[in-house]
């Protein structure tokens, strides 16, 4: 836990003027609400006359407050920007083996939400607990003329800080408690609306209705275990302040007159710092949580590229001819081959269509291809020339894939093309668009191509966005296309349309069309069937 | 095309008013919890307030008082817990109910529904978690934000008038800067905060699309793009919170205030110091319930935001319709000019379909993709309702019957049977909970699942599913077919159930459905070759068999 929290603030170590003065003014703002109070106490009890400081104070203390918030947010945000584009580079470096073909926005999007944790980590946790220690040690300082009644007032105050560093351990079990349960939860959700038709052909509403309570209920239980050792440590918290409170009167007792003044300013001092300390348990609990996130982000951060870039690139050949030799390929080493021995050749301007059911390993190919992933055994050429001496970037120029889970981004249509050729004038895209099948029904947009898509492409339907995603790929330069299923969400009308014009518009570039079967107008020049990790010719 | 617009808000705001009726009681508690703990710490303070009196010679309290002290700092740090327990409770309550309600909603929409599931699932996880800060820490925050500072009013006044009139202006003063500095932040931060989401959705949605982005490598591009929209969210963000940050600067401005007021009032007072020093106290206490109040508004935004998206799918009325009385043993199906069109755009799905299917009989559609196969057995299924025409289950409307009703009829398997997670076993026994061990061993024998669960580690009980074994689609077909023979149903419906199966399994898996149809009606979606064994075949195109004569829609 400790090693993330420092590796996350060494991230911010650019930032630390800014993150330092905020922490600073919220140091200031404490302080200035203990002598408002600590002064306004000992002019009531009669002890200072005196009334004139009491003034400025009534303005300065909102004024610093509002100028903490400002610096530390300020502060905050500067930070998580860094964060963020830091993590964005090193995840786009090193896309984790398989996560760029499988449903992996869910996984992307939570990862978000880690970064976002580390915000609570500035703001809630460390700024709370610095300030705190300053009003302890000016407590301690104010109080030194009676050092009985500074350890009276001072030690409950101090033991206070311990809270959150005593709590974070129990706080982040608790939280990966937490965690666990909301995944099942959400699992109790997605596995019978994934089986909608069988949950309800089964009657099973009601069953799927109460097993997802029966999570809830977990998942509720796990949440007030964490939430209630905090109320706990916030008690714990109020326990000690009080402590310090009555300290300081039991110590007026003891003491009479001749303490008054420090005993009324230590009692006063209690109560303000009560808003300090008050805060700190739960900084435990956050301190906890951010944790957890910065382990997650530097889990996903640190993985190793899944495909080392060659030290010393060969020259982008001028062919595009696709060879496969001996392939043998497993995702993980204790996982089953994908495939074994697979030998597959696609000249130029082939046109090969690979069919075989889900798990055959036709996404597999395409992450090979891509390098995504390399084979363990074998190679691969792309015109004479192995993969592995190329770099991905080169790759990629060459060989554009539409995935099974094409994203669109919220942006305009223009924008979500242009990612696969940022200089391409409005005349390709409209080629492009019309070549996909969609055109017609840009055009019919008032915005048209400055539409937005929407997040995920929320904007259209499903087959209305795949053709968009379709539209981008074959927008791209790049002489060898894989289109993944380039028909799912389609209508059976659309598909067959955009399936007959296939040959047409990839005329020219080598496509492999991977699907799980074929509706008779692809017109293939090849089509291959992959079974058990080989691949074998089938009929047509 | 969705934009969430002033009629969502509406819609949000009611269901959030009517939920927090219905669970009044859970959140009444916390109030009085915390309006006793305020009560615990006025008591607390006015002997505080005797003690030092007594330290400053004006005698009558003394150690006992002290111990007192003690011992209400612990009753009121005790009733704290129990606000915070009845929170915690008031936020369960709430959420079990509202997931509840939405997850029935969510299945009764069926297959129907267009959106993705991971959409659908994180209506009822992350919107119904986003309501918890409501009910469990808005609400009791707002009760108690104006019933404590009232109490600490009335508690000033018994002991001073004039403590009480600064605390009451004080009061008065809360919501009019609020107000003040509310109405600022609204007319900066509408528009502002429209764009800041916008903004900070920017790095959820590319992070999404990151293999996108690597695939046709423009990472580099939206990492430095990444770069200059956090700069630009930043400054929109800065200006947004340097009025927002306003209004908690009146609350201090007016906490200090009161502080100066009531240490002015008493400054230099010679007399018996108890009053002025419990005034002082008082004034923390006064505003803590607003502090706690500002902490909590948040949380009301968050929640309107899931109440929105939450909202249309808990209005939705819950579907009406007739009991099955009794199961009969045999089915006649009846199809009169059945006219389904899924979007007004295009042509419909069917359009005009008559047919009949006799008792016992296995009638096999067939015809090209989008002929309408599929939509006969999903109006069957109730997934979706036809838009004319008659569907009668021996001559009685079908239509008359719950959806649900209606299913209890028929076995179905679709297309791509689902796998829950679970056993081969619990997967077969998913289709008729109550069956004997006996009964899914003779279900899993009749439709040859046991031919191949032999071979798996743990046989039927292998779990597969989600992270379990992988099954092939064969496989999965078979599962679902044992479902069928288990559930035992006079009506069976097919659709392709062979399409993605390889010639060989397609006949093992026709052989099984032979005799699954056997004495049964059935009708089966299929453009398969092996269709003409299986049955009757009717051949449909367009929404209607060919031939029949296009009536006009009235």
């Amino acid at each position: 836990m400790r090693a993330d929290l420092a590796r996350v603030l060494g991230l911010w170590r650019p930032r630390a003027t800014w993150l330092l003065g905020g922490i600073a003014a919220a140091a200031v703002a404490a302080l200035l609400g203990l002598a408002l109070l600590a002064m306004a106490g000992e002019r009531v009890a009669a002890l200072a006359a005196g009334g004139l400081l009491l003034l400025p104070l009534v303005v300065l203390r909102p004024a610093s407050r509002w100028v903490e918030r400002m610096l530390t947010h300020a502060a905050t945000f500067r930070a998580l920007a860094d964060t963020r584009v830091w993590f964005f580079r090193r995840l786009a470096e090193r896309m984790p083996a398989g996560i760029g073909l499988h449903r992996s926005g869910d996984l992307l999007g939570r990862l978000v939400a880690d970064v976002e944790a580390l915000d609570r980590l500035y703001l809630s946790a460390i700024v709370p607990v610095l300030t705190a220690i300053v009003v302890v040690l000016v407590t301690l300082a104010l109080l030194a003329g009676a050092p009985l009644l500074a350890a009276l007032v001072a030690l409950p105050l101090a033991v206070a800080l311990l809270l959150p560093l005593l709590l974070a351990p129990g706080a982040a079990r608790a939280a990966a408690a937490g965690a666990t349960a909301q995944g099942r939860l959400r699992a109790a959700a997605v596995d019978p609306l994934m089986g909608i038709e069988d949950t309800l052909a089964a009657n099973a509403e009601a069953r799927a209705g109460a097993a997802l309570a029966t999570e809830g209920a977990a998942l509720a239980a796990a949440q007030r275990r964490l939430a209630w050792r905090g109320a706990w440590a916030g008690a714990a918290g109020a326990v000690l302040v009080q402590a310090a409170l009555l300290g300081a009167l039991g110590w007026g007792l003891e003491t009479g007159a001749s303490g008054l003044g420090l005993a009324v300013l230590g009692l006063f001092l209690a109560v303000a710092a009560a808003e300090s300390i008050g805060t700190l348990p739960r900084a435990g609990t956050t301190l906890a949580i951010a944790a957890a996130s910065a382990r997650r982000l530097f889990e996903a951060a640190d993985t190793p590229a899944p495909v080392a870039e060659p030290v010393t690139p060969a020259e982008l050949p001028a062919g595009y001819a696709l060879r496969l030799e001996h392939i043998r390929f497993a995702w993980t080493p204790d996982r089953p081959p994908v495939f074994e021995d697979l030998a597959l050749e696609v000249p130029e301007g082939a046109r090969l269509a690979l069919l075989g059911p889900s798990g055959a390993g036709k996404s597999s190919l395409a992450a090979l291809l891509l390098k995504l992933a390399a084979p363990q055994e074998g190679r691969i050429t792309l015109g004479g020339v192995d993969l592995a001496n190329l770099p991905a970037d080169a790759v990629r120029r060459r060989i554009a894939c539409l995935t099974q889970d094409a994203r669109l981004f919220d942006d305009s249509i223009a924008a979500n093309l242009r990612i696969a050729a940022p200089t391409a004038p409005d005349a390709a895209l409209w080629r492009a668009l019309d070549r996909a099948g969609i055109g017609e029904l840009v055009r019919t947009l008032p915005d048209g191509l400055a539409t937005g898509c929407g997040e995920g492409g929320a904007r259209f339907s499903g087959g209305q966005a795949r053709r968009l995603a379709l539209a981008r790929v074959l927008l791209s330069a790049a002489p060898v296309l894989i289109l993944d299923e380039p028909t799912a969400g389609l209508d059976a009308e659309t598909e067959r349309a955009f399936l007959e014009t296939l040959e047409t518009v990839t005329a020219g570039r080598s496509v492999i069309l991977i699907t799980h079967r074929l509706t008779g107008v692809e017109r293939p020049t090849r089509i291959l069937r992959l079974v058990g990790g080989r691949v074998l010719s089938a009929a047509g | 095309m969705i934009t969430p617009g002033e009629g969502n808000a509406g819609a949000a705001r009611a269901l959030l008013r009517q939920q927090s009726k219905a669970l009044r009681g859970h959140v009444l508690r916390p109030v009085a919890f915390g309006l006793a703990a305020t009560i615990t710490g006025l008591l607390g303070a006015w002997l505080v307030a005797r003690l030092v009196a007594a330290l400053l010679g004006h005698p009558g309290a003394g150690w006992d008082d002290l111990a007192a002290t003690g011992a209400l700092a612990l009753l009121g740090i005790g009733l704290g817990l129990a606000q915070e327990r009845s929170q915690l409770a008031a936020g369960e309550a709430a959420r079990a109910r509202l997931r509840d309600a939405a997850f029935a909603r969510l299945l009764a929409l069926g297959p129907a529904d267009p959106r993705g599931v991971g959409e659908r699932a994180s209506l009822v996880v992350d919107r119904i978690e986003a309501l918890d800060g409501y009910f469990a820490r808005w609400l009791p925050a707002a009760a108690l934000a104006l019933l404590a500072p009232l109490v600490v009013i009335v508690a000033a006044f018994m002991v001073d008038g004039r403590s009480a009139l600064v605390l009451a202006i004080a009061g008065l003063l809360y919501p009019i800067a609020m107000a003040l500095t509310g109405i600022g932040a609204a007319a900066a931060s509408r528009r502002q905060f429209e764009s800041l989401e916008r903004l900070s959705g920017r790095f959820l949605d590319r992070m999404r699309g990151l293999p996108t982005l690597v695939l046709f490598n423009r990472q580099e591009e939206e990492a430095t793009a990444l770069g200059t929209a956090a700069d630009e969210l930043r400054a929109r963000t800065m200006r947004v919170l340097r009025i927002a940050f306003l209004s908690g600067t009146a609350m201090e401005l007016l906490a200090a205030g009161a502080i100066a007021c009531t240490a002015w009032r008493y400054g230099g007072f010679a007399g018996d110091p108890t009053a002025g020093v419990f005034a002082l106290l008082l004034v923390p206490a006064f505003f803590a319930p607003l502090r706690a109040f500002s902490a909590a508004y948040h949380e009301r935004l968050a929640a309107t935001g899931a109440a929105a998206a939450l909202a249309p799918l808990l209005d939705r009325p819950a579907a009406e319709g007739l009991a099955l009385e009794a199961m009969p043993p045999r089915v006649v199906v009846t199809f009169s000019d059945v006219r389904l069109s899924y979007d007004p755009a295009r042509a419909p799905a069917l359009d005009g379909l008559s047919f009949r299917v006799n008792a016992g009989e296995t009638l096999v559609l067939a015809g090209p993709s989008g002929a309408g196969k599929s939509s006969v057995l999903r109006l069957l299924m109730g997934f979706i309702r036809p838009d004319a025409g008659r569907m009668a289950i021996n001559g009685q409307d079908a239509m008359a019957l719950r959806p649900e009703e209606l299913r209890r009829l028929s076995s179905y398997i679709g297309q791509k049977p689902h796998l829950f997670r679970g056993s081969i076993r619990e997967n077969i026994r998913f289709a008729r909970p109550e069956a004997t061990a006996a009964q899914v061993e003779a279900a899993a024998q009749a439709a040859r699942v046991t031919d191949f669960a032999a071979a798996l580690p743990e046989g039927l009980d292998t779990a597969v599913g989600e992270g379990g074994w992988g099954l092939s689609g064969g496989q999965a077909q078979r599962v679902a077919l044992a479902r069928a023979f288990l559930r035992d149903t006079p009506l069976v419906l097919l659709d392709e159930p062979t399409a993605h199966l390889d010639p060989g399994t397609e006949a093992e898996v026709i052989e099984s459905l032979q005799r699954l149809c056997l004495g049964r009606t059935a009708i089966i979606a299929s453009h398969s070759g092996a269709r003409a064994q299986l049955g009757r075949v009717l051949e449909i195109a367009a929404g209607r068999v060919p031939g029949t004569a296009r009536q006009v829609p009235a």
